[in-house]
């Protein structure tokens, strides 16, 4: 069954005194029920406008679209008791109050029935380790805690979609990964498709099985995360810190990208040597004070799409 | 519970949990209660006692009525749901089943009831211990729900100005305009009775002069009830306008990137 379908779908907006900007420029795809979908571009590629479109935010400027077979920007409201969405850089939970009481006001927004929605509450609760944050006044949560009760807020009402948009945002890296975590359960425990945008490489690796990239406002790739894997993200990129600063770094299987002081970058071509033994090489042979692995940008990742040959 | 009825009681609880804020709001409306007495009180005296048939006393307690009424809702109100419209707040807003408008303003009631509450009480006593016993209790006990009514028809005016933002991106120009009609037209300042004939008469026509000057009329001792049916003519035609501005910046909204 089709969860989310968008045919050609487009959108201009106006600028005053300019040439109207093509945010979305006819993007066509299909997401199955129950897939875990990241939609994924650089700053302006139209992530944002896309999903804005096909919650029913925003009208497109033609094309057509249907989530749960409901033309979002038709039936709006009827679509919103179907879906869930979150984004990373809005809260929908009040400051001055706890959790709970903003779910309160939600379960009445989604009409849920009150033994039903402290059945889901506590569910919920237990699934994302959140409930001993519920009654807690929402501006004394730190922002990871803040994010596992807006996803509760977004789980409330049981939707069949779930719309993410940046949701990890401004986490720590423990944050992070305990989230897509919880992303990937709610996903495999209640069936709920997802559909994810993100810059940040990690939550498409760690949280779907398939990607879709755009790049100004055209759809650039489709294919399952793992096959992704294999064709563009076969590099890591490290930062390191010496004790002294080294004349060269030679280690085999990374390139050295830059080199300052004592700090030097350095490319690692995971598909010629696993990052652990480039690693140990590192740390046997040089006095290393600090070290960060980090994936690609998805800049880079979007011009090796471009740079493949066709 | 009904989602707007759910929201009026969220927004009452949010109110009443800052008591800072509402403790800053009560100090401001005492100053500015001693201040107006101060000043009207010179005025009466220098007019032989009355001014337009207003006396000091009728005069302080129409004062504290219109002044309660419009500073149950927050100041910069028309700005703050221009702002939240161009920053895209109200588009997540919007990806609720229920109206954005009517959640909104049932929210915003919700927290100006609680202040009303507050600043009447305090008002209330602060005017009687300067000035004496209100001209009448009955005008009184009816000021209360034209108190009410004039934060309703302010609330649901500054969604339907603050929904200009829809179209010009921003508030700032249409709050200020706003600002000055409840002011002056609005009888927050002075009286209706106070202003030139023809003015007194284009101001009693408009809405603005439901939101401070009907409760203040009441509140001088004058109760009657067609005050009140001319708030609700009036609340309806607002709640009515504020509806159709959201529906139709929804329908227009363009809301660019994250």
């Amino acid at each position: 069954m089709i969860a989310i379908e968008a045919r050609e779908l487009r959108k201009t907006f106006p600028v005053r005194r300019g040439e109207p900007v093509e945010a979305v420029a006819g993007i066509s795809f299909a997401v199955e029920a129950g897939e875990r979908l990241a939609y994924i571009g650089p700053n302006g590629a139209g992530k944002s406008t896309s999903i804005k479109m096909l919650t029913g935010i925003l009208h497109p400027t033609s094309g057509d679209a249907a989530v749960l077979g409901i033309v979002p920007w038709k039936k709006r409201r009827e679509l919103a008791a179907r879906i869930g969405t979150l984004f990373g850089q809005r809260s929908q939970l009040w400051y001055q109050l706890t959790p709970r009481q903003t779910f309160g006001l939600l379960g009445r927004i989604y009409r849920i029935p009150a033994d039903e929605e402290r059945r889901r509450l506590a569910r919920l609760g237990e699934l994302l380790d959140a409930t001993q944050l519920f009654d807690q006044p929402v501006r004394g949560l730190s922002l990871g805690q803040r994010m596992r009760c807006e996803l509760v807020a977004s789980m409330l009402h049981a939707p069949e979609v779930l719309f993410l948009d940046e949701p990890t945002i401004g986490l720590d890296l423990v944050a992070k990964a305990r989230f897509r975590d919880l992303i990937v359960r709610i996903n495999e425990e209640q069936g709920t498709t997802i559909l994810l945008t993100s810059h940040d490489v990690s939550d498409i690796e760690q949280v779907a099985r398939r990607v879709i990239v755009i790049n100004h406002g055209r759809l650039i790739y489709d294919d399952r995360v793992s096959v992704m894997r294999r064709a563009l993200l076969g590099t890591k990129m490290l930062d390191v810190r010496f004790e002294q600063p080294p004349a060269s770094v030679e280690v085999e299987g990374a390139r050295l990208v830059k080199l300052s002081g004592a700090g030097a970058k350095l490319v690692v071509d995971t598909d010629r040597r696993p990052i652990r033994s480039v690693l140990d090489d590192l740390l046997d042979r040089y006095d290393v004070v600090d070290i960060s692995v980090a994936d690609p940008p998805l800049e880079e990742i979007v011009s090796h799409i471009y740079a493949r040959p066709v | 519970m009904n989602p707007y009825l759910a929201g009026w009681r969220l927004g009452f609880l949010r109110t009443i949990r800052s008591p800072g804020d509402m403790s800053v709001r009560i100090g401001f409306f005492a100053i500015i209660l001693v201040v107006m007495t101060a000043l009207w009180t010179a005025a009466v005296d220098a007019n032989g006692g009355s001014l337009h048939g207003y006396t000091r006393t009728s005069l302080l307690w129409y004062v504290f009525a219109a002044q309660t009424a419009v500073l149950g809702v927050r100041p910069r109100s028309v700005e703050e749901i221009g702002d939240e419209i161009g920053s895209g707040t109200v588009a997540v807003q919007m990806l609720r089943p229920v109206s954005v408008v009517g959640l909104r303003m049932s929210i915003d009631m919700g927290e100006a009831c609680a202040r009303l509450i507050a600043s009447f009480t305090v008002g209330a006593l602060i005017t009687w211990l300067f000035v004496g016993a209100p001209p009448s209790l009955a005008a009184l006990g009816l000021a209360a729900p034209a108190v009410v009514l004039g934060c309703a028809a302010n609330i649901a005016s500054c969604h339907a100005f603050g929904g200009i933002a829809f179209w010009l991106l921003d508030a700032k120009a249409s709050w200020f305009f706003f600002q000055k009609l409840v002011f002056l037209p609005g009888g927050m300042l002075i009286p209706l009775e106070l202003l030139p004939r023809p003015l007194e008469l284009i101001s009693f026509a408009l809405p603005f002069a439901t939101m401070a000057y009907v409760p203040g009329r009441i509140a001088s001792g004058h109760p009657d009830p067609l005050l009140l049916l001319w708030q609700l003519g009036w609340l309806a035609v607002l709640l009515g306008m504020a509806g159709a501005v959201f529906a139709a910046g929804e329908r227009r909204l363009q809301v660019m990137g994250g």
